[in-house]
C-alpha cells in the first residue's frame, strides 16, 4: 500500500471508526459537560484537538528516545554508565507518570501562548484548557502511542514514526469534536422537548449518544474494505486474484 | 517575605523519591513474571501449532520476528510466522504454523481480535481455524462462501465474510512475505536432511 | 466541608447510594462504560478503583498538613500516577488476561475523576480513618454502578453471567437462536450508552418517589 493510503486508513480509522467517544468511551466528561451548546462545544473539541497534537509530538518523542526498552537517550547514558549487568535498560514504568505531566505541561504552554498570541482565541476556547488536563482523551492517544513506539527492531509489530503519530492525534482530536458538535446540536434542540423527569440531563444525553454509536458502527469494516481496494490495486496481477470481489456482508 | 522554591516542594521532591523507589522496586520484583506471561502468549502455543515441537527459538529479519520451532533433538520442525493486519473492526494479530519446509499450514491461533461478538469473533473457533489445517503455504489461499472445493480454498464463516477474508489476506501477507525470507536467504532454511 | 461532618462510618455508607460516584455524581462515566460488557471487567475495574483510591486517599490524609495549597494538585497527580502504575503492573504480573482486555483504561484511572475529587474534597481535610472509610465506601458504589451494568450486559449479550472465570450460562445455550436470540448490540458500544442511561433513569425516578413518599 502506497504512504497516502496508509495515511487515509489511519485518519479513518483514528475519526470514524473508532471514535474516540463512541467506540472507546474516552472523554465521556466533556461530552456530557459541555455539550449544552454548539459554540462551547466546538471551543472544547478545537482545544482538545490542539492540545492532543501537542501532547502527542512530545509524547511520542519522549516516548521514543527515552522511555521505551532500548531507547537510543537511555541506553547511550546506560552504556556511559558502563553497568554490571547487560539487560536492555527499560524505563516504560515511568510512562502514566511522565505522560501526565507532559500533558499538564503542554496543557500550561497552550495556555501561556495561547493568552499572550491570540487573545480572541483565547476568549473563545482559553475557559477549556484546564479542564483538558483531565480529559482522558489526551493520556488515551499517549498511551496508544506508546502501545505503537519500538525502537528496537521487532519488539512492536509495525511500529509508528512521529507521522503516524501524529496523524492519529489530530484524528483522533477531530473525532472527538466532531461527536461533541454533533451531541450539542441535538441537545440545543433537545431544550424543547418534552423528556420524561428522570431521564433529564445525564440520562437523556447518553441515551442520544447509545443512538449516535450505533450510527457509527455503520462505519465499521470500512477500513477493511478500503484497505482491500487498495491493496488488490497495487499488487501485481498474479497476486491480486488470491483476494476475493468485496462483499458487503460482515 | 520572599520564600524559597526549593524549600517549598520539598515535599514533592521527598514524594518522587519515595514513588520512585517504590516503582522501581514493583519493577524489579514484577517485570520476570510480566515478560513470562508476555512470551507465554505466543511460545505457548508453539508445540499447538506445530506438531512435535517442544520448544522455539526467535528469528530477527529487519523488523519482523519469526519463531523456529524445534523438537527435544533441536531439528527444526516447522515455523510460527506472527502476522497482523486489518479486520472488520480492529486490528487481528494471528499466529501461523507451517511445517519445516514452509509448504504447508499445520495450525492459526488468533492472539488478538475485536471483531463483532457472535459473528466476526467466531475466527476464534476451532471449527474455522481446522479450515486452515494442511493448507499450502506456498499458493495464494482464497474465501469461498460455499464451502471450500479446492486445495487452497478457505469456507467463510457464515455471516462474518469480511472478517473470514481479513484473516486470510493476513495469512496471505504474511506467509508471502516469509517465503520471500526464505528464498532470499535471511533466514537459514531447516528440516530437509 | 468542616472536620465534626459526616462520621467514618457515614462516609462510607454516603459513598453506596447517596453519593454514588457514577449514579449520583455522574463522574467516571469513561470506565463505566468500557469495561462493563463482562462481569471480570467490571469486578477487575473496581479492584483497581479501590486499590487506587484507597492508597491514595491514605496517603494524601497522612501528608496533609505538609500539603501547601498551590502545590496541592500535584501532589495527587504524582501519587494517583504512581500508585494507578503499580496497580497495572500487579494486574498485568497476576491476572494478565484481564490487563489485556483492560488495556488502556486500567492508565485512564489516573485521570478518572472520582480519585481526584476525593482526595481534594475528602482525603486532604480529613484524618486517616475516615479518608480510608470515605475510600472504602466511594469503590463500593463506584463497583456498584458497574456491576449492575455488567449484569445486564453480560446476561443479555452473551447469556452469561462470570462467564470466563466462572461459566455461568443464565439463559439457556438451546434457546437462543429460535425464541431468544442473544442481544450483541449490549455488548457493542451502543448498549452500553443506553444501559447506563436507563440505569441513571431509575436511580433518579427510584429517589423521586422515595422523596416524594417522605413528603406526602
Amino acid at each position: 500500500m502506497s504512504y497516502l493510503s496508509t495515511v487515509l486508513l489511519l485518519a479513518i480509522s483514528s475519526a470514524l471508526i473508532n471514535n474516540m467517544v463512541f467506540h472507546f468511551f474516552v472523554g465521556c466528561c466533556p461530552f456530557i459537560g459541555v455539550s449544552r451548546r454548539v459554540d462551547m462545544a466546538f471551543g472544547m473539541g478545537a482545544a482538545v484537538t490542539f492540545v492532543v497534537t501537542v501532547a502527542a509530538f512530545l509524547s511520542w518523542t519522549i516516548t521514543w528516545f527515552v522511555l521505551a526498552p532500548g531507547a537510543p537517550l537511555t541506553t547511550a547514558v546506560w552504556r556511559w554508565l558502563r553497568p554490571p549487568s547487560s539487560a536492555t535498560p527499560d524505563l516504560s514504568i515511568l510512562c502514566y507518570l511522565v505522560y501526565i505531566f507532559v500533558i499538564a505541561w503542554a496543557v500550561q504552554l497552550v495556555e501561556m501562548y495561547i493568552r499572550k498570541f491570540f487573545p480572541s482565541l483565547y476568549k473563545a476556547f482559553g475557559v477549556f484548557l484546564p479542564l483538558i488536563t483531565t480529559n482522558c482523551v489526551i493520556l488515551f492517544v499517549c498511551l496508544e502511542i506508546m502501545k505503537h513506539v519500538g525502537p528496537i527492531p521487532g519488539s512492536v509489530p509495525d511500529p509508528w514514526r512521529l507521522d503516524k503519530a501524529l496523524i492519529y492525534a489530530v484524528c483522533a482530536g477531530l473525532g472527538f469534536m466532531l461527536a461533541i458538535v454533533v451531541m450539542a446540536g441535538l441537545r440545543e434542540e433537545l431544550e424543547l422537548c418534552d423528556v420524561p423527569a428522570p431521564l433529564k440531563g445525564p440520562g437523556i444525553t447518553l441515551a442520544i449518544a447509545g443512538i449516535l454509536a450505533l450510527a457509527f458502527l455503520g462505519f465499521t469494516g470500512m477500513d477493511a474494505n478500503l484497505a482491500k481496494r487498495f491493496q488488490s490495486s497495487a499488487l501485481p496481477e498474479g497476486v491480486a486474484a488470491s483476494t476475493n470481489p468485496p462483499t458487503h456482508a460482515p | 517575605m520572599k520564600r524559597n522554591p526549593i524549600l517549598d516542594a520539598w515535599l514533592v521532591i521527598a514524594l518522587s523519591a519515595g514513588f520512585g523507589s517504590s516503582l522501581a522496586a514493583v519493577q524489579a520484583a514484577l517485570k520476570p513474571r510480566i515478560e513470562a506471561n508476555k512470551l507465554c502468549d505466543t511460545l505457548g502455543q508453539v508445540p499447538v501449532l506445530v506438531t512435535s515441537a517442544t520448544r522455539a527459538e526467535k528469528v530477527v529479519v529487519g523488523d519482523r520476528v519469526y519463531y523456529r520451532a524445534l523438537d527435544a533433538a533441536g531439528v527444526t520442525v516447522g515455523w510460527v510466522v506472527p502476522a497482523s493486519g486489518q479486520g472488520f473492526a480492529d486490528k487481528i494479530e494471528l499466529l501461523i504454523g507451517l511445517d519445516a519446509t514452509a509448504s504447508t499450514i499445520t495450525g492459526i491461533y488468533v492472539l488478538d481480535q475485536k471483531e463483532t461478538p457472535g459473528l466476526g469473533d467466531n475466527i476464534t473457533t476451532e471449527a474455522f481455524r481446522r479450515r486452515f489445517l494442511r493448507k499450502p503455504a506456498d499458493v495464494p489461499l482464497s474465501v469461498r462462501k460455499d464451502g471450500a472445493a479446492a486445495a487452497h480454498e478457505i469456507e467463510a464463516i457464515t455471516g462474518a465474510t469480511i472478517s473470514s477474508e481479513s484473516v486470510v489476506a493476513i495469512v496471505n501477507a504474511a506467509l508471502r512475505q516469509f517465503a520471500g525470507q526464505l528464498r532470499s536467504g535471511a533466514i537459514r532454511p531447516g528440516g530437509i536432511p | 466541608m468542616s472536620s465534626d461532618g459526616p462520621t467514618p462510618a457515614e462516609r462510607f455508607l454516603r459513598g453506596i447510594l447517596p453519593e454514588n460516584p457514577v449514579l449520583r455524581q455522574v463522574l467516571g462515566i469513561c470506565p463505566t462504560l468500557a469495561v462493563t460488557n463482562t462481569m471480570e471487567g467490571a469486578v477487575t475495574m473496581t479492584g483497581a478503583v479501590l486499590f487506587v483510591l484507597t492508597c491514595a486517599n491514605v496517603l494524601v490524609s497522612l501528608i496533609r498538613p505538609l500539603l501547601k495549597p498551590h502545590l496541592r494538585i500535584l501532589v495527587f497527580t504524582l501519587t494517583i500516577a504512581t500508585f494507578v502504575t503499580i496497580a497495572d503492573r500487579l494486574l498485568a504480573a497476576f491476572l494478565y488476561d484481564m490487563s489485556r482486555q483492560l488495556g488502556p483504561y486500567i492508565p485512564l484511572i489516573i485521570v478518572n475523576c472520582i480519585i481526584i475529587a476525593r482526595c481534594e474534597i475528602c482525603a486532604s481535610k480529613q484524618p486517616v480513618r475516615t479518608a480510608l472509610m470515605d475510600a472504602l465506601g466511594q469503590s463500593l458504589g463506584f463497583g456498584l454502578a458497574l456491576c449492575a451494568l455488567a449484569s445486564v450486559r453480560e446476561i443479555l449479550g452473551f447469556g452469561t453471567w462470570f462467564g470466563k472465570w466462572l461459566g455461568w450460562r443464565v439463559l439457556p445455550v438451546g434457546l437462543s437462536e429460535r425464541v431468544w436470540a442473544p442481544w450483541t448490540v449490549m455488548i457493542l458500544p451502543p448498549g452500553a450508552f443506553i444501559a447506563l442511561a436507563l440505569l441513571l433513569g431509575a436511580v433518579n425516578w427510584a429517589t423521586a418517589r422515595a422523596r416524594a413518599r417522605k413528603e406526602a
